[in-house]
């Protein structure tokens, strides 16, 4: 593995994406003792509308896909996709789940936490939270299977979004109500579990928070169309950890304050991620290999730099009366985020994603996309083919796509990631050049 | 104008021909992929369902300029198929919310094969009070999408004779099935399953006519498939094609039930006649389908999990004196890849000898898989 031989982490340019790797060691910290005091543990995953029903409630979250990326950036993946893979679930298989699974089954095996797991491995959870979400089918089926190892409950709760092509006033109303409906679910099923009651008042302080944090988030991301960059990708990769896993907290919210000061302070002073900044890029589809971020400071070291991405964005800001009952608050904004750009899609290109990248391109000074091809992920990673033959209809910029995986280094080569990387970057210098002719 | 598995052997060959020739004649072909596509409202509607399968025999190289190899082959197969011009007769194209790479190909098959309607119905994947209200909503959203489709209601008569008719084509292939309980089966695996291609490429009345002929010539015949010496279920997947089951008879086995997408996982449960018609059209699809995209919560031990996910297997076992089980899974169905480990210990629990095998949609692997299950058979043997 060419990768192994060297760093594989980018080298970060904001002080407060340098912080988040304490944050996450905390986190993993704080489950472990939580475990250790009987207080509730849940494997949870990114992005399933329910993080502010958990804090609500004192519910420790363990994110099983941040551990699973932080096991392939540690080069700490191959033991546990190799033991999944001995129990059955193959290498094709989402990596971030057959990594958890085999965790699991490893732990189950030894009776403890596996050897030198990084971050001490994932707190025995008290329940298994999965989400029935209109795509990334391992949310319903990962923790089915990892239930084989952990003799705890699971929940699943049903979450659809409509179609591009649907009439929203025709769908919206029991699209929400069921977003809602399965979330009361949820809650029912903690009380159940957890034998406590949830406190609506205290969910409803929660949203507040939330709320306010993602409207910082969004801010201080907005500061980014700034020339030169102020802040690249491989750090919007640490900063998404306290919007996407402690979401609800006050420390996530103070964490974007600080954030949009240090944003706001090197778009003040032209600070920039690169001295020489040539050529600026957006990160257009797909998660990044985590076992080699590095690549991003190999772009900067041919003046390139990605001042923006579509991978792990805060959530946009919707507009929903604060008097709702929580649920209904929360039903009603993550069904509003799902359908964020539908209408400007259905007078345009069809496409909420195509919308996206030209907003990004125009908004961000871009001059090529590049996606990432994660060999293991259908969710996020078939349809990009599609995304870019749409978005060619509207502009001529230059696109890649780079191959390997999120966890799963085996089919990841360096030497022709970086033969690519080489050969867009003059197709994008050409595309400038015309421009600007 | 042939009859009975000699009819069902011209439409295998050529299965769009009735289509077209109904095309000519004014109606209007609906194509649908997967079996959650509730067909009793396009046949209510008037139209004809039909349903969208792939080409095991052709490259879906085509396909690369549009959906990416990573995503499951027997999807990329159809929409190849599609842009060769291969389902230039549908008016229609209806995609059930299945799995992520069927909820992918809607919008790719939409904007690039263009076909004058089309329509996703949502699906949910748990089994909550909540889901089945949610599902019945977007079967009316479907309902009076296809009403202004066509141009006229669907009145709730019509949708309650096309269940009928429906109902009457599951029980016909539940009685065909009937008959591969004897030793040996009255009919082969390899038949079987063109009956099954078949008689979702013609009407459903079209189709129970037919299906009545099969039982009728195959109760009538005096030897069906020869004896071999393990009796087999298949359970996997998508399989559209006869080719592998064909490779498994020859081997040495006789096919006598399967759990596929094209086989009784389309046909064991009927919609129960209710008063509004689609709570019981709902109720069958979101719940009686046995696939692993639709969750079932656990409410007990591992192995009542198991039991609770997988008893129909062992009914199956049980009732057609099954002595050995073929996992057949494509690549890239994740829903299916994860319940495999599961699936074999709940066979495996019951003393059923397992042979995993996980292939593209293509008979280019062919040679090596009957390397396998010969090995598998002699060992069953």
């Amino acid at each position: 593995m060419e990768a192994a031989k060297g760093k594989t982490t980018a080298e970060k340019s904001t002080e407060m994406s340098k912080r988040v790797r304490m944050m996450v060691k905390g986190m993993a910290q704080k489950a472990h003792e939580a475990r250790a005091k009987g207080q509730p543990v849940a494997y949870l995953f990114i992005g399933s509308y329910y993080d502010e029903i958990l804090r609500a409630m004192d519910i420790v979250p363990v994110g099983t896909e941040n551990f699973a990326g932080l096991c392939a950036a540690k080069m700490d993946a191959e033991r546990f996709l190799d033991k999944a893979e001995s129990e059955g679930y193959p290498r094709h298989l989402c990596t971030y789940a057959t990594c958890g699974i085999g965790f699991d089954a490893m732990r189950r095996e030894l009776g403890t936490q596996p050897p030198n797991a990084p971050d001490g491995g994932m707190a025995m959870p008290t329940v298994m939270l999965g989400s029935g979400m209109m795509i990334c089918d391992p949310r319903y089926k990962w923790y089915q299977a990892a239930q084989r190892y952990n003799d705890v409950p699971v929940h699943v709760h049903g979450f659809l979004w409509p179609p591009v092509d649907a009439n929203l006033k025709e769908v919206q109303g029991y699209y929400v109500k069921y977003i809602r409906d399965e979330l009361q679910g949820l809650v029912e099923f903690l009380e159940k579990q957890l034998g406590k009651k949830m406190d609506w008042d205290r969910l409803s302080e929660v949203l507040d928070l939330s709320e306010r944090t993602l409207k910082v988030w969004n801010d201080a991301y907005q500061l980014r169309k700034a020339v030169p960059a102020p802040m690249p990708t491989e750090d919007a990769l640490n900063t998404m950890v306290p919007g996407f896993f402690m979401l609800g907290t006050q420390e996530a919210l103070d964490f974007y304050q600080e954030l949009y000061k240090e944003i706001s302070y090197r778009v003040d002073h032209k600070i920039g991620v690169i001295p020489n900044e040539k050529y600026r890029l957006l990160w257009g589809a797909g998660l990044p290999p985590w076992f080699s971020l590095i690549i991003f400071n190999y772009f900067e070291s041919l003046g390139a730099v990605f001042p923006i991405e579509t991978a792990y964005p805060p959530l946009p800001i919707v507009e929903v009366p604060r008097e709702l009952h929580p649920l209904d608050r929360l039903a009603l904004r993550a069904f509003k985020q799902c359908t964020y750009r539908y209408e400007k899609a259905q007078k345009h290109s069809g496409s909420p994603d195509v919308e996206w990248l030209l907003e990004l391109i125009q908004d961000y000074k871009i001059d090529g996309v590049v996606c990432h091809r994660a060999s293991t992920c259908r969710t996020l990673h078939v349809g990009q083919i599609h995304l870019l033959n749409v978005l060619k209809q509207y502009t001529d910029i230059p696109t890649l796509i780079l191959e390997s995986d999120i966890v799963d280094m085996r089919s990841y080569s360096e030497a022709d990631t970086h033969a690519k990387i080489d050969a867009f970057i003059e197709t994008v210098d050409a595309y400038k050049r015309e421009k600007a002719s | 104008m042939t009859e009975g598995l000699a009819q069902v052997e011209d439409i295998y060959q050529d299965r769009g021909r009735r289509a077209k020739q109904l095309k000519a004649e004014g109606k209007k072909i609906v194509g649908y992929l997967c079996c959650f596509a509730p067909v009793e409202i396009i046949t209510a509607a008037g139209l004809v369902p039909f349903r969208i399968v792939g080409n095991v025999e052709e490259s879906s190289a085509s396909a690369d300029a549009f959906i990416e190899p990573i995503a499951c082959s027997f999807t990329r197969s159809c929409f190849a198929v599609a842009m060769k011009n291969g389902y230039d007769f549908l008016d229609g194209y209806v995609v059930p919310h299945t799995c992520d790479n069927i909820v992918k190909l809607y919008d790719i098959w939409k904007r690039n094969v263009n076909p004058p309607y089309s329509h996703f119905i949502n699906i949910p994947h748990t089994l909550s009070p909540a889901s089945f209200e949610f599902f019945q909503a977007e079967l009316v959203t479907f309902k009076k999408s296809l009403e202004r489709f066509i141009g006229r209601e669907i009145t709730g008569e019509r949708l309650g004779q096309s269940i009928q008719l429906h109902n009457e084509n599951r029980a016909l292939v539940r009685d065909l099935n009937e008959l591969r309980k004897q030793e040996p089966p009255l009919l082969s695996g390899t038949e079987m399953l063109k009956v099954m291609v078949a008689i979702v490429s013609i009407p459903v009345e079209e189709a129970n006519k037919l299906l009545r002929n099969v039982i009728k010539e195959v109760k009538g015949r005096r030897h069906g498939p020869p004896k071999k010496p393990a009796r087999l279920l298949v359970y996997g997947t998508v399989e559209d094609n006869a080719a592998f089951i064909e490779l498994v008879e020859e081997s040495g086995a006789n096919v006598v039930i399967d759990d596929l997408s094209f086989g009784t996982r389309t046909y064991w449960h009927d919609v129960e006649l209710t008063d509004n018609p689609l709570i019981g059209i709902a109720t069958r699809y979101l719940a009686k389908i046995p696939c692993p995209r639709t969750y079932k919560q656990r409410t007990g031990t591992h192995q009542q999990d198991l039991e609770n996910r997988f008893g129909y297997l062992g009914d199956f076992v049980r009732d057609f004196n099954v002595n050995g089980v073929i996992i057949y899974v494509l690549r890239y169905c994740d829903t299916h890849a994860f319940d495999v480990p599961d699936v074999k210990e709940y066979l495996k629990g019951r003393g059923i000898p397992v042979l995993d095998i996980e292939d593209e949609y293509s008979t280019s692997s062919f040679a090596r898989l009957k390397t396998r299950v010969q090995a598998f058979l002699e060992m069953i043997g």
